[in-house]
């Protein structure tokens, strides 16, 4: 497997197992999304962010120290290939998701709906990056 | 191999690895500048290398590019 794919897991693993609990924990009812600011939940995305943090750190010193070689190589025109498509398609998400909360939601939503919605733009655009990038190298484009 | 409608990219390189005192795929990947993953997705056919890639892969093993790789219409 190629270091950047193992990369790609670590990350996405990473994202999933910090942000997805956030966002369940968010929309459980338990918070007052229209209050701001929300002290409670600001605290839970601070955990799941650090939480994100530390996964991701270490994973990486954890991949460096396994695979010392792989990880000092530079990326080839293989690599740099797969990071552009990925990032292009990645870049189409995250547009659509920013034209949805910053155009769209305002007139109907507000508080903590319109952040939970650009998180949720952000970590969805991160998964089709990183996704793309798995799929990559998986097909090998 | 890599399908398109029209034909398919055919590679002599795991051979010319195995003539070359069976060069890993590593050792080409340091000669021309690739991952050794990446060398073996273009021996397997998974990925077409650019045209510097593929002259300096047949630079490597000291052939023709055509010695190389070949074009094999469906």
């Amino acid at each position: 497997m190629a270091y950047r794919e193992r990369v790609a897991w670590l990350t996405v693993s990473a994202m999933l197992v910090t942000l997805v609990p956030f966002f369940a924990l968010a929309r459980s009812g338990r918070f007052d999304l229209s209050e701001l600011p929300n002290g409670g939940l600001m605290v839970a995305l601070a955990i799941a962010t650090v939480a994100q943090v530390l996964i991701i750190g270490a994973g990486h010193l954890l991949l460096r120290l396994r695979f010392r070689s792989d990880a000092s190589e530079p990326p080839d025109e293989r690599d740099r290939l797969i990071e552009r498509r990925s990032t292009r398609w990645a870049y189409y998400v995250l547009i659509a998701g920013v034209v949805l909360v910053g155009v769209a939601m305002p007139f109907s939503s507000g508080g903590w709906q319109i952040i939970l919605a650009a998180l949720a733009a952000v970590l969805i655009a991160e998964l089709v990056h990183y996704g793309l990038v798995i799929i990559g190298y998986r097909r090998t484009v | 191999m890599k399908n398109t409608s029209s034909g398919t990219l055919q590679n002599r390189i795991r051979t010319l690895r195995f003539l070359n005192g069976e060069m890993t795929q590593a050792e080409l990947g340091n000669k021309i500048g690739v991952t050794r993953q990446t060398v073996a997705a273009i021996e397997s056919g998974k990925y077409s290398p650019t045209l510097e890639t593929a002259f300096r892969i047949s630079d490597a093993f000291d052939v023709r590019l055509d010695e190389v790789f070949s074009w094999s219409r469906h």
